[in-house]
């Protein structure tokens, strides 16, 4: 009776309430909270702000997260286009299998994923005995416990994020224009720079903020394989709270690696379809 | 909100509950007995806490440890034995009896925990502060605990130690140490340290040459905390980080690391699982570390109850079993000679051993561990 007498719009909000209900307590209010303790403990005021710019550590550890999620993106920017390429230009009849191999990982915690990397890199690890026993070192590789390892598992774990946009972009996109451009003389690599990659490029935008802003926040992969020395932002607020109970900074220093995350995404907005990206993807 | 806002009285968690997992371990590897499917459910959190509390009463004695496979350990050897001496029952509690939550439970009124595993640090925090009883020396023989560490609203229960271990077949020579740990063109590979900055400047000041007694005259000003620092950016490149318990033991299991300062409950299991010859510990210049027995004010069995179980848990072969079973180093004096041959060297606390350590100063950790803290980070990533 009473949903008879609601607009359409009101049916939708009755709809999606459970869901908001769901977001507004147990998402944004302990955001709201976070914000209050950021600035309260142990006084009020901004001295928790103030003595994270001042601190040379949290300083460093900014610097090391934008570091390795820049890398990260590159590397992931790089492989992933290559592996889009190949899966919508050359053997078309591998598509469906190429596509379920780049989402199978995801299926796979990223603990589970990063556990296996330290089995293949240790020490003692999968490489480094190969390598040893066909003879080509002599010592084993330093291949974790340092930001190679971190950044080799995180392309790992982030390839099918910069992988999907990519594809889908290149989903869209004709053939007929790069057989135009072969057609009036254009070399195959002169084609492909001129015609097709600019054609890509939104998909490599969306790919890339998609990735770097992901990569910000990382925790489990850099804990495990950065040996300590590769201290990310995210691992330290945990260090923060749980080993010095300082909520504190651990609180400012969430607040901050939020607003940095938003500034990325706010100025990537300039060159980047935001809503097509973050809001109707896949 | 924050939790512990009792920050002077915070005592190393991360141990406790470190000794928790490894009773597990030990367990697993069947050197612990069979015990019920219900006591790995509640080792495992399963069986809710409230349990526990909604069965304190007086005709029971409720002990609180950090929970894990050790509160099964505790159970079996401390409280099993009393309970058959004093015909009361002991119900151990793997709650984690921080000094903020006895505390709470103080201050609330409505106490249920009679005894709790907790530290000198929350001890003498806790005592000053009105929250927990003196201990009755009376009932509680002080020549059953090592010299000095009984206090007024405290004594010790067991010891532990950071230590200097070592995988001597993947070494030329073996750092006897500290000042050899960071000498790493002798004793090259890598050297794995504590996450926190808790127990490691000391290594770091005794390998500048204070000796263990005077570690915390060494640190006692900023510039000596300053210069414990820069020699851990020394050799920040030799350095893989334990951020707990388990990982330590890992780093050397897989052969990442060939020397670390690790907690001596962990070297006990490692002397056990790497291959012979391949793992050895030192005492030499260790730092040893001591639990505490406290005793919240009006616990529900009574004044008398938790002290006779205090002083029932200070009989030295129960104190041998602990050792045996996952490692901690007897409180009593008496204990250390009942140790078997092959256990004595993994003694924390043997007479012989604490001759070259030196003892954990929570009062300074107390003073100095929040800025030092975020020194030590900056040396390892700067």
């Amino acid at each position: 009776m009473i949903a008879r007498s609601l607009t359409d719009k009101g049916r939708y909000w009755i709809l999606i309430l459970p869901a908001l209900a769901i977001m507004l307590t147990f998402y944004i209010w302990p955001l709201v909270e976070i914000f209050g303790i950021s600035f309260s403990e142990p006084k009020p005021g901004f001295e928790n702000y103030v003595s994270m710019f001042d601190s040379r550590p949290i300083r460093t550890s900014f610097v090391i997260t934008f570091r390795v999620a820049a890398i990260t993106t590159i590397w992931c920017l790089v492989l992933g286009y290559i592996v889009s390429y190949a899966i919508y230009n050359t053997a078309p009849r591998y598509v469906g299998l190429m596509i379920a191999l780049v989402l199978l990982p995801f299926w796979l915690s990223v603990l589970i994923r990063s556990f296996a990397w330290i089995v293949l890199l240790g020490r003692s690890g999968v490489v480094n005995d190969s390598l040893g026993a066909v003879g080509l070192i002599n010592e084993p590789l330093p291949l974790m416990h340092n930001e190679f390892g971190v950044i080799l598992s995180m392309v790992h774990v982030m390839l099918p994020f910069a992988i999907l946009p990519i594809m889908a972009n290149m989903k869209g996109i004709s053939r007929a224009y790069v057989d135009a451009a072969r057609g009036l003389g254009a070399s195959e690599l002169r084609a492909f720079v001129s015609v097709y990659f600019p054609q890509t490029l939104p998909g490599v935008l969306s790919a890339a903020l998609l990735v770097f802003v992901l990569a910000l926040g990382f925790y489990i992969t850099p804990a495990l394989l950065g040996g300590g020395r590769v201290l990310m932002i995210s691992e330290y607020i945990t260090y923060q709270i749980q080993e010095l109970l300082n909520w504190g900074v651990g609180t400012s220093l969430s607040v901050a690696l939020l607003l940095a995350t938003a500034a990325v995404i706010l100025a990537a907005g300039r060159f980047v379809n935001l809503r097509r990206t973050l809001l109707e993807r896949r | 909100m924050s939790g512990d806002s009792f920050k002077f009285g915070q005592d190393d968690i991360a141990f406790k509950q470190d000794l928790g997992d490894i009773a597990l371990e030990r367990y697993r590897a069947g050197k612990i007995d069979r015990r019920s499917a219900l006591a790995m459910l509640g080792a495992l959190g399963l069986v809710p806490l409230l349990g526990d509390k909604a069965l304190a009463n007086a005709k029971e004695l409720v002990l609180v440890n950090w929970g894990g496979k050790a509160k099964d350990v505790l159970q079996e050897i401390m409280g099993d034995t009393y309970a058959k001496e004093a015909g009361i029952k002991v119900v151990v509690d793997g709650a984690g009896p921080s000094a903020g939550k006895i505390r709470a439970m103080v201050e609330s009124g409505a106490v249920v925990w009679d005894v709790c595993d907790s530290g000198p640090g929350s001890a003498i925090i806790l005592g000053e502060r009105g929250i927990t009883q003196p201990i009755d020396y009376s009932i509680v023989d002080k020549a059953n605990i090592i010299e000095p560490f009984t206090w007024e609203f405290g004594c010790a229960n067991y010891f532990y130690s950071y230590t200097l271990c070592c995988n001597p077949t993947m070494l030329e020579a073996v750092p006897q140490n500290w000042a050899d740990v960071w000498n790493v063109k002798d004793f090259p590979g890598k050297r794995t340290f504590r996450k926190s900055v808790r127990g490691m400047l000391e290594p770091a000041a005794m390998a500048m040459g204070a000796a263990p007694s005077e570690v915390y005259e060494f640190l006692g000003d900023e510039a000596g905390i300053k210069a414990a620092i820069e020699k851990f950016r020394e050799i920040r490149e030799h350095i893989i980080v334990w951020p707990s318990g388990s990982m330590s033991q890992q780093l050397f299991l897989q052969k990442e690391v060939a020397i670390g300062c690790i907690w001596s409950t962990r070297a006990h299991l490692l002397k056990d699982e790497m291959p012979d010859g391949s793992f050895t510990t030192t005492f030499n210049q260790g730092v040893l570390s001591p639990g505490a027995w406290v005793v919240p004010k009006h616990n529900p069995a009574g004044t008398e109850q938790a002290m006779r179980f205090i002083a029932h848990t200070a009989d030295p072969e129960l104190q041998v079993k602990w050792l045996e079973a996952m490692g901690p180093g007897p409180a009593n004096p008496a204990a250390a000679a009942l140790v078997p041959d092959d256990l004595k060297a993994w003694n924390p606390s043997s007479p012989e051993n604490r001759a070259t350590q030196t003892v954990y100063n929570d009062a300074w950790y107390a003073k100095n561990q929040v800025w030092a803290e975020e020194l030590y980070v900056d040396a390892l990533i700067n």
